[in-house]
């Protein structure tokens, strides 16, 4: 009792103690995405930084891929960092979220890296590097760097084989994609904003669909992985990748600019993105933070970045190099475009990234990529529902409280219930714990999620919508009813989902534990727990694993369905049903133990007997089944296969982890489909936050349904 | 109605064996109760003949063809269970119909056969009952319709009437005994009751350890058991044994007259039984029990000389009787 009481007090009192004064003397912190050389470049830095000014710097490194949803999310609810390091791309989304500080310019930079990070007449942080994807070829294998596309296409052909692709490179992003969208002389957003259907962009997405899948000498569906290894194993010839790719690459290897397109003569121009350190809106240390920030750019800073990180700097003022991948990336960046910094550039990724998802496995063509890109683009560059009266809302939230109060006055004339009230005020005590608790973690945040769904957030602004976005998700209005981006289409996906994981769930998981029963199984023991195992693994990792094995060519399960010769060939992510199929294997792999749990404690409650009986009487093992075990495991079952049919309708992290939606959106449920509404590019939290309703009225009839369904009460 | 056939029946699991060499031949309509003390095989036994067990080594035949390798549902036979095993989600009247409504019987033929069932066993007024309603009795009679409603060769019956109430069982025990005579039907029994197996049976078969002891009427066991293990498993209170000096003498309590004869014993306690009494002695040293007509003139403590009036004489060393 004694040591419990020491604990709570102990945690108590850490709780209470600010953690300011955990960390002694504050240092500056610095959240960036840098890893190898880089990462090692920036540490030496800021070492010496503290060595000359006292100030300490804590550098914190993320992801790449979680890197800008982390800022947006951390800084504006305060727990972001002094600094950031992040390109120059997403300016003009981050001073719609207010995410930074501007800066005072400083001379010694190139003009060109200085310009890239004004706007507004104000410079939003100072330039470190300049960064552009380029050409890396194998020397071992390729003698000279290619200088037109059809010099490319001809060598990668003669140095494709069974075990080596002549090129690879993430050919489905619109990043990767950029060096022949700007060479054929299509643009991300123009003068008129993003035209995303003309022929420059037909033509530009046919190539990449030549190199992708018509040449066949490019492996398919590439990840960042796999390019480094295939490279490190010296079996890629030609890899399109950035200067980040030496970071992981431990052979020989020559960079050179990108080949000039052979069909125009025009150079192949990739994004030019300009790396720069910010000053994050909110720092606690905004002076410090600023003076760090100019000195790493200036030439001092960007001498040890140059020299230790292999960066090509934008300080103008430093020692020359002749490092050969320096100069590659000074070359192009001559030949290149910078990022565009509208905000609507986040939307135009994300509409070509999905509708290139066909592009790249040879589902659609180059005309109907560039049609849905521009489809996409004007469902998520849409403009807000106009801003609505808040009137007649509060006037009906008005009423609906004084209808409250009315009750509650009238049901305290119940002189009954006032006695019963004080005869159990104490277990009213006993119970108000857990009821404060489901108001502060249940009621509360869905009345917060509901009231964000009478808002509209569109560039950091949130406009009073009232209903316009219930109205525009079920009418379809947007989208049409059977595109697979609409409401109606992704609940229908839902609902199969639902039913075919329960079905196989609940198949296989009553008929391995009727199979555990059977007095002929040895170990049963061992069985049982080899049987529990995937559901007792964390549900991601197990969709991680599983996304890694339906890759089309490394894949386990293709090798599998090869049956030990030639693996299959099945695109698994290519296409809706097999997409599905993948989604719902994984998923059935995650979900059939616990129903076979159930099932198995279901049966000790069934005398053995029984079937005996049954079987004496004449009944065949199908009709002993049908007649009484199912009928007899039913009761323990059916609260099981309801609790099961919500998590599965809601079972976010397969979907996401293994087909992520895809292709184009098609194998997206409701849950995950609020998730890319919120989180992947606009931000649209209340148009998410409508569907995340919708999706709770959804689940509410069907609680009312499946009480009828198992004859009690069960939700 | 069908002849079962035991040749040399066994039964093991592993290396244990549970029934030895088991050979047996029960006649068309006979009625046969397996006995023996708990453990002794006697439920696998007739588990084997239901077929959920199989059979090991030896054969099995009834109505003359062999079921070695035949399935349960396949054998034509019913059995009753000790814990009746009714379906619990299932009306009186489903469950008695339940081996015709499998058979894909027609609707009015199952009807007509559950309600001439219900009527036989008195169960009319509880067809619409579910089994969780009914008493043990009442569920009894269930199991025993469920058994008879589609005419099976052979009914098994695996200590039907243990879970009932002295008085119940008594009651119950009549009625089968009617109905088998009614129906004719040959019934393997199961019981470690030695009062069932001499009331009930045509024949009674006592196994020991998986080992066939004796078979014969009840008379037959009762005047000339086989063995000392028969001897002292048959009759109530059971036999007293005597070791003299090359052979074991059996003397039943019934057989034993006091106050004179050439034996002399010290009574210990006497239990009247109202038209009997029960007295126990000690005789050189060992318990001896005497039942005799009331009254009994003898007091705790006295000694007292013995009779014997029919004396059953074993092997000392194998208990065979000689």
């Amino acid at each position: 009792m004694r040591g419990l009481r020491t604990l709570l007090l102990l945690t108590t009192a850490f709780l209470l103690l600010p953690f300011e004064a955990l960390a002694e003397d504050n240092p500056l912190r610095l959240w960036h995405a840098y890893r190898g050389a880089e990462e090692a470049a920036l540490q030496a830095a800021a070492d010496r930084y503290t060595e000359q000014t006292g100030t300490k710097v804590q550098l914190t490194a993320t992801p790449f891929g979680a890197f800008e949803k982390k800022l947006e999310t951390a800084i504006p609810r305060g727990n972001g960092p002094d600094l950031f390091i992040a390109a120059h791309g997403n300016l003009g989304k981050w001073q719609d979220l207010n995410l930074m500080v501007s800066v005072l310019p400083q001379d010694g930079q190139q003009p060109l890296a200085t310009e890239a990070l004004q706007d507004n007449d104000l410079q939003w942080g100072h330039p470190l590097a300049l960064k552009t994807l380029l050409l890396f070829s194998d020397p071992e294998l390729v003698d000279a760097a290619p200088t037109t596309t059809d010099e490319l296409i001809a060598q990668a052909q003669a140095l494709t084989d069974g075990q080596t692709y002549g090129l690879v490179y993430q050919a489905g992003t619109p990043f990767f994609h950029a060096p022949w969208m700007h060479g054929f002389g299509a643009e991300s957003i123009g003068p008129n904003g993003a035209e995303l259907n003309s022929q420059e962009h037909i033509d530009a997405y046919a190539f990449t669909q030549r190199l992708s899948h018509t040449l066949d000498i490019m492996p398919k569906r590439p990840t960042a992985q796999l390019l480094s290894q295939l490279y490190n194993d010296g079996r890629a010839a030609f890899v399109i990748s950035g200067p980040w790719f030496l970071s992981e690459i431990d052979r020989p290897i020559r960079a050179s600019s990108l080949p000039i397109i052979s069909e125009n003569g025009q150079p192949a121009k990739p994004f030019l993105s300009v790396e720069a350190i910010f000053v994050a809106d909110g720092a606690r240390l905004p002076e410090e933070a600023a003076d760090f920030a100019a000195w790493l750019s200036s030439s001092e800073g960007a001498q040890i970045r140059q020299d230790t990180g292999k960066q090509a700097v934008t300080a103008t003022e430093i020692e020359p190099t002749d490092d050969p991948i320096i100069s590659a990336v000074l070359e192009q960046s001559a030949q290149a475009v910078p990022l565009p910094t509208d905000s609507d550039i986040s939307n135009v990724w994300r509409a070509q990234e999905k509708a290139m998802e066909a592009l790249v496995s040879g589902g659609a063509s180059a005309k109907r990529t560039a049609e849905n890109a521009a489809y996409f683009h004007s469902i998520y560059s849409r403009e807000a529902p106009t801003p609505a009266s808040a009137a007649p809302y509060w006037i009906l939230m008005l009423g609906v409280l004084g209808g409250g109060v009315w009750w509650v006055r009238r049901q305290w004339g119940n002189a009954d219930l006032r006695r019963r009230l004080r005869l159990h005020r104490g277990d009213y005590l006993w119970v108000l714990p857990a009821g404060v608790a489901m108001l502060i973690l249940v009621a509360l945040p869905f009345a917060m999620g509901a009231a964000v769904s009478l808002y509209a957030h569109q560039g950091g602004e949130w406009t009073f919508v009232g209903l316009s976005h219930f109205w525009e998700i079920l009418s379809a209005s947007e989208t049409g009813f059977t595109s697979p981006m609409s409401f109606w289409y992704t609940l229908v996906v839902t609902l199969l989902w639902t039913v075919t994981n329960l079905m196989l769930h609940v198949g296989i998981g009553v008929g391995l534990a009727l199979l555990l029963r059977e007095p002929w199984i040895r170990m049963r023991g061992v069985w049982r727990a080899l049987l529990i195992l995937p559901w007792a693994i964390p549900n991601y990792i197990t969709a991680l694993i599983w996304k890694t094995m339906f890759h089309v060519q490394y894949g386990a399960v293709n090798a599998l369905l090869g049956f030990g010769g030639e693996p299959a060939n099945v695109d698994w992510f290519s296409s809706f049903s097999t997409a599905f199929c993948a989604n719902l294997i994984t998923n059935t792999w995650l979900g059939f133990p616990f129903m076979m749990v159930v099932t198995l404690g279901a049966l000790q409650a069934i005398p053995r007997e029984l079937e005996e009986a049954a079987e004496v009487d004449g009944a065949s093992w199908w009709t002993r089944f049908r007649m009484v075990i199912w009928p007899l495991l039913k009761p323990a079952l059916m609260p099981a296969i309801i609790l099961g049919s919500v998590w599965t309708f809601n079972m976010f992290n397969v979907i996401y982890l293994v087909s992520n939606g895809g292709p184009m959106g098609s194998t997206e449920i409701l849950i995950s489909d609020a998730y890319q509404w919120a989180f992947s590019g606009g931000n649209y939290y209340g148009y998410a936050a409508a569907y995340a309703v919708l999706i709770f009225g959804v689940l509410l009839i069907y609680s009312r349904f499946a009480n009828r369904l198992a004859g009690r009460r069960v939700l | 109605m069908a002849t079962v056939t035991l040749k040399a029946l066994e039964k093991s699991y592993g290396d244990t064996k549970v029934l030895t060499g088991i050979d047996l031949s029960i006649e068309n309509g006979e009625y046969l109760v397996l006995v023996g003390p708990s453990g002794c095989g006697k439920s696998t036994l007739l588990r084997c003949i239901a077929g959920l067990e199989s059979i090991t080594g030896g054969a099995l035949e009834i109505g003359g063809a062999r079921m070695n390798d035949v399935a349960p549902q396949d054998r034509n036979i019913a059995m009753v269970f000790q814990s009746y095993a009714l379906y619990p989600h299932m009306t009186v009247r489903r469950n008695l119909g339940f081996p015709l409504e499998i058979r894909k019987a027609e609707a009015t033929a199952i009807s007509e056969a559950v309600e001439r069932v219900a009527k036989m066993l008195e169960l009319e007024e509880l067809l619409e009952r579910f089994p969780g309603q009914l008493s043990g009795g009442q569920r009894q009679r269930v199991a025993m319709g469920r058994a008879m409603v589609r005419e099976p060769s052979v009914f098994l019956f695996d200590e039907p009437l243990s879970n009932l109430d002295a008085a119940l069982r008594g009651h119950m025990r009549a009625e089968l005994k009617r109905l088998h005579r009614r129906l004719k039907t040959t019934v393997v029994h199961v019981t470690h009751d030695q009062v069932e197996a001499l009331t009930l049976a045509d024949r009674i078969l006592v196994l020991n350890e998986g080992v066939v002891q004796q078979v014969g009427t009840p008379r037959e066991l009762f005047d000339e058991p086989a063995n000392t293990f028969v001897a002292t498993f048959i009759g109530s209170p059971s036999m007293n044994l005597l070791e003299r000096e090359d052979v074991c003498l059996g003397v039943r309590p019934t057989d034993v007259t006091l106050g004179e004869g050439p034996e002399t014993a010290r009574v210990d306690l006497i239990e009247s039984l109202g038209a009997e009494a029960l007295v126990h002695l000690e005789l050189n040293g060992s318990p001896f029990l005497a039942m005799v007509p009331e009254p009994v003139e003898v007091e705790a403590g006295q000694e007292i000389a013995l009779g014997f009036r029919k004396v059953h004489r074993f092997d000392r060393e194998t208990g065979a009787r000689l």
